[in-house]
């Protein structure tokens, strides 16, 4: 028997083996020698820390107890190996190409770089490996309690826990590559598989043909049960499987060595056999064992520890040791990878977020950044192993730790759904991704991780067996009266179940934001990346939806909208966006480049496909940007359209005042010569008056009686003229009341009697009888009838001379018309009879100025209504128009 | 090289990939469907169970398979 010092030596001895072994690996990588530290085999042996010491002791345990049930944990990860086609090459193209550090990073880059995703996926992966960190040491201290029973075993766990932290520490947080490869530790791992599965073959081999004579002796051991049918294929063993294909690359230690410790993506594809190799090997003699112990040791033996306690049995020392170093490299590799795994996404995406966010503000250099992310990742490491440590002690070595493999399994299985999902399916969001990670990792907690506490942690004993409250329907081992199953099964199927209907219909009921529809083509078309250029074929990988809404973002949404309605009509679509084809392509970067130029368009259209340097935020900026500008630009446009159409108002204004000079010069002109004519004759006059002594006193009275006249002439001009002023400034608000228009024609013909006398005018009425009640001014209505009767006596001079006078009431209006059968006016001249001054022939009286008709047409527009000539082919016809009262 | 066998060698290639692909497909098939229970009878060879030999023996021919697969993949 060994003693426990030699067993503690030789544990010793290992570890410092492996400290060797991975400070000569890190010193060779630094020299730049990685030589065979990075071949493909290497790569496998690191894989092969999928098998920790509860596999390599459990396996065991579990063929003792189940058959072969437990080659379903190598199953799975088989066909996902040599499946590697479908998805491990595709995970790993990403992760180089997006530089992943963890599982929890890939999960947020891929759905728009969410933190909120990179915090839940974080906290479950510490939640789930806790107690699977535990579960190594407490495998450790097992294997202890073979040769030294009465050893303390929390003292061990302690020391166990102390040494791997400073292992993980002192070789996993060397560097902060951006590559987070870690030569030092992969070549240790890698030695440290080929510790455990040597020893488990040697045992094996001890096995079946050292004790017994050969496997078919072994196997007539075997209880004819452990392989009947109907224990080997069932829900579980399905479910199991699948669970350990899903495990096998959502686990973070399992993430760590596939994907980031990732030195070559050839390498996968030796990986893509050989592991499955290893892992064939590595159960090979799992059933021989498990039947040989079962047989052989005393009834009540730890089936989990036959690995050891087969060949003390047989007083083989050294097969012992070797098995036990196997079952310690089994437990060491496994927590020192996950504690790397896991300080890197505590460190990235808790410690240095919150450190980020309440640091003072302070110019960093990069070097500062550095020394607090190191040391926020040894903290992050010592911090988990603790965690594990403490997990032990408190739970103690109980069974319920056993189990706890597969739990942790399932929780971490929980990823699945968005990880594959975010690889394959384009339209998977965040939302999707968030609803459905929450989900399936709460039904995960209440139907298989909080039932393991057994009623110790939140659940009670009777929640659990009754559900909470009693409501039975709630029962977590039986949800929604699902009964009859495994509880692993019945776990994974209500989990699953919401986790994927959730994502898919989160997915498909949420909009991406740009950030997400930008990451979601990288990680879909991944395996579009242009090798040569490292840009991406745009366009077969770009959407219509992601280059519309680049062009919304830069062109407008209405220039957007033309162009691609224009497109999709080429296309020969009725309607919705086009086929993102090479023209589409091309015709947007030309819109674009008359926007942004041509570099920068290209750039963008390429981003929006993917790839590229330029980064996303960047890209938006650029985006944000132009559109500023363009606005800018645009309203510049504006302005000169609205300071060209001022220009043009002006000079129309400039025009029009132009020519309302000249008007007014013609008046001018035309007043002054018309007050020239009456003042000529007054001076004339009173000058003979003056200067001629012997006048007569007849002759004198009639120069008096001509300068009289002439006077009363300039007077009534004058007048006339202020009162046209009066009237078109709009000054002399007439005073509007309902007057009888019978009475206004009857008052004007009056005062005009003698005029139409003197001219020998007929005058012809045609009046209604009812009295009209217009409204207006009666005076002013009055005048402008007295004007149009003596325009008529003056110009109007038809054989014999008459004049039609006639009123009617048209609508709301009374229409007067004023009709004389003289030779009536000229086409040409219609339009010059409301001007002022104006004589249309030479045929008129002498001393009239020609201001009665404007001066009228003014009085009707003051009074609403209106004075106009009308077309007819005997005489001037001019109609009034006045509103009714 | 003539267009046929480029025509040829393109076929090929994609004919691998399809094989490629397929391997885990008949994998599934041969460990998670009822067929299993085809061989979990009373049977023995050479001293082992039926069922050992069954799913060993698939085991070894996927790693085998695949690993034909891999080394032609990656010469390309």
């Amino acid at each position: 028997m060994l003693s426990l010092n030699a067993l503690i030596a030789a544990s010793l001895g290992y570890a410092l083996l492996l400290f060797s072994i991975a400070f000569w690996a890190e010193r060779r990588a630094r020299a730049g020698r990685v030589g065979w530290l990075r071949s493909p085999f290497v790569y496998t042996l690191s894989i092969s820390v999928y098998c920790t010491g509860w596999t390599f002791y459990g396996a065991v345990g579990s063929a003792a107890r189940n058959g072969f049930e437990f080659v379903t944990i190598y199953l799975g990860p088989t066909l996902v190996f040599i499946g590697w086609w479908w998805l491990l090459r595709k995970l790993l193209r990403v992760g180089r190409a997006q530089h992943i550090t963890s599982i929890a990073d890939l999960i947020s880059s891929r759905y728009g770089k969410s933190t909120t995703l990179a915090v839940l996926v974080t906290l479950l992966a510490v939640i789930g490996s806790t107690p699977y960190i535990a579960l190594q040491l407490q495998s450790i201290t097992l294997s202890f309690s073979v040769f030294e029973s009465g050893g303390n075993a929390n003292l061990t766990a302690f020391w166990v826990a102390a040494g791997l932290a400073v292992f993980t520490i002192l070789f996993g947080t060397r560097n902060v590559d951006a590559n987070e490869r870690h030569h030092g530790v992969v070549t240790a791992i890698a030695v440290e598989a080929v510790v455990k599965l040597l020893a488990l073959l040697s045992v094996g081999v001890f096995v079946v043909w050292g004790i017994a004579g050969g496997p078919a002796e072994i196997f007539a051991k075997a209880p004819p049960e452990m392989l009947r049918g109907d224990r080997i294929f069932s829900a579980r063993w399905v479910s199991l499987t699948m669970l350990s294909a899903m495990a096998v690359i959502t686990l973070p230690r399992m993430f760590q060595v596939i994907v980031v410790e990732n030195s070559d993506e050839k390498h996968l594809a030796t990986a893509s056999w050989a592991f499955p190799g290893y892992l064939l090997l590595m159960s090979l003699f799992v059933l021989p064992i498990a039947i040989a112990g079962n047989a052989l040791l005393p009834e009540g033996s730890n089936p989990d520890l036959y690995v050891l306690t087969l060949p003390i049995s047989q007083g083989q020392d050294n097969l012992a040791l070797f098995a036990f170093l196997g079952g310690f490299s089994s437990a060491t590799s496994m927590v020192i990878i996950a504690a790397i795994a896991l300080s890197t996404m505590v460190s990235n995406h808790i410690i240095m977020p919150l450190w980020l966010r309440f640091s003072p503000p302070r110019p960093e250099t990069s070097g500062d950044v550095r020394t607090i992310l190191l040391r926020s990742r040894r903290l992050s490491i010592a911090g988990i192993l603790l965690l594990g440590y403490l997990y032990f002690r408190l739970t103690g070595g109980s069974g319920a730790l056993a189990s706890i493999g597969l739990i942790a399994f399932s929780g971490m299985a929980q990823i699945i759904p968005s990880l594959i999902g975010g690889l394959f399916w384009r339209g998977a969001t965040r939302t999707g991704a968030l609803l459905g990670l929450l989900a399936g990792f709460a039904l995960w907690a209440y139907t298989l991780f909080l039932p393991s506490f057994e009623g110790a942690f939140i659940l009670s004993q009777a929640a659990i067996e009754n559900g909470p409250l009693g409501l039975a329907f709630l029962t977590p081992n039986a949800l929604f009266g699902l009964t009859g199953y495994d509880p692993l099964v019945h776990s994974l199927f209500w989990s699953m179940t919401f986790n994927i209907s959730l994502f898919i219909l989160g997915s498909i009921f949420s909009t991406p934001r740009p950030l997400e529809r930008i990451q979601s083509s990288q990680f879909v078309d991944v395996f579009r990346l242009d090798k040569a250029t490292g840009s991406y074929l745009v366009s077969r990988s770009a959407t219509s939806e992601d280059l519309f809404t680049l062009a919304q973002r830069i062109l407008g949404t209405d220039p957007a909208q033309r162009l691609f309605s224009e497109m999709a009509r080429q296309q020969g679509k009725a309607s919705g966006l086009p086929d993102a084809t090479d023209e589409l392509v091309q015709t947007l970067e030309r819109e674009l480049a008359g926007s942004v130029g041509a570099a920068s368009a290209h750039a963008m259209v390429s981003q929006i496909a993917g790839g590229g340097t330029v980064s996303v935020g960047e890209l938006m900026k650029i985006a944000d940007e132009t559109a500023q500008i363009m606005e800018y630009s645009h309203q510049l446009e504006n302005q000169s359209h609205r300071l060209e159409r001022t220009a043009q108002e002006l000079r129309a204004a400039n025009a029009q005042l132009t020519e309302m000079g000249a008007q007014k010069d013609a008046f001018l002109s035309q007043v002054s010569h018309e007050l020239r004519t009456p003042m000529t004759s007054i001076r004339s006059f009173s000058e003979i008056l003056r200067e001629e002594d012997n006048i007569e006193l007849p002759e004198a009275k009639r120069f008096l009686g001509i300068i009289q006249e002439e006077s009363e002439r300039l007077t009534r001009l004058l007048d006339e003229i202020l009162d046209l002023s009066h009237l078109e400034s709009g000054r002399g608000q007439l005073l509007l009341e309902p007057i009888c228009l019978q009475d206004a024609i009857e008052k004007s013909l009056t005062t005009t009697s003698a005029l139409l006398e003197e001219a020998g005018l007929e005058v012809r009425k045609t009046l209604p009888e009812n009295p009209v009640i217009a409204l207006a001014s009666f005076d002013r209505l009055a005048q402008v009838f007295i004007n149009l009767i003596s325009n008529a006596v003056k110009y109007g001079r038809g054989r014999p001379p008459t004049l039609e006078i006639t009123l009617e009431i048209s609508g709301e209006d009374a229409i007067i018309t004023v009709a004389d059968n003289g030779p009536g006016i000229a086409a040409a001249d219609r339009k010059k009879v409301f001007e002022k001054f104006t004589r249309l022939s030479e045929a008129n009286l002498a001393g009239s100025a020609g201001l009665g008709l404007p001066i009228s047409r003014e009085i009707m527009r003051n009074l609403n209504g209106d004075l106009t000539l009308l077309t007819s082919r005997h005489g001037a016809v001019f109609q009034v128009r006045v509103p009714l009262a | 090289m003539s267009r046929t066998d480029l025509a040829l060698s393109a076929s090929r290639k994609r004919k691998l990939r399809d094989g490629a692909k397929l391997l885990p497909v008949i994998g599934a098939f041969l460990f998670l469907s009822p067929i299993i229970t085809v061989f979990t009878g009373p049977l023995s060879l050479f001293g082992l169970p039926l069922i050992f030999i069954y799913v060993f023996g698939v085991w070894l021919g996927l790693v085998l398979a695949a690993r034909a697969m891999a080394r032609r993949l990656e010469s390309r």
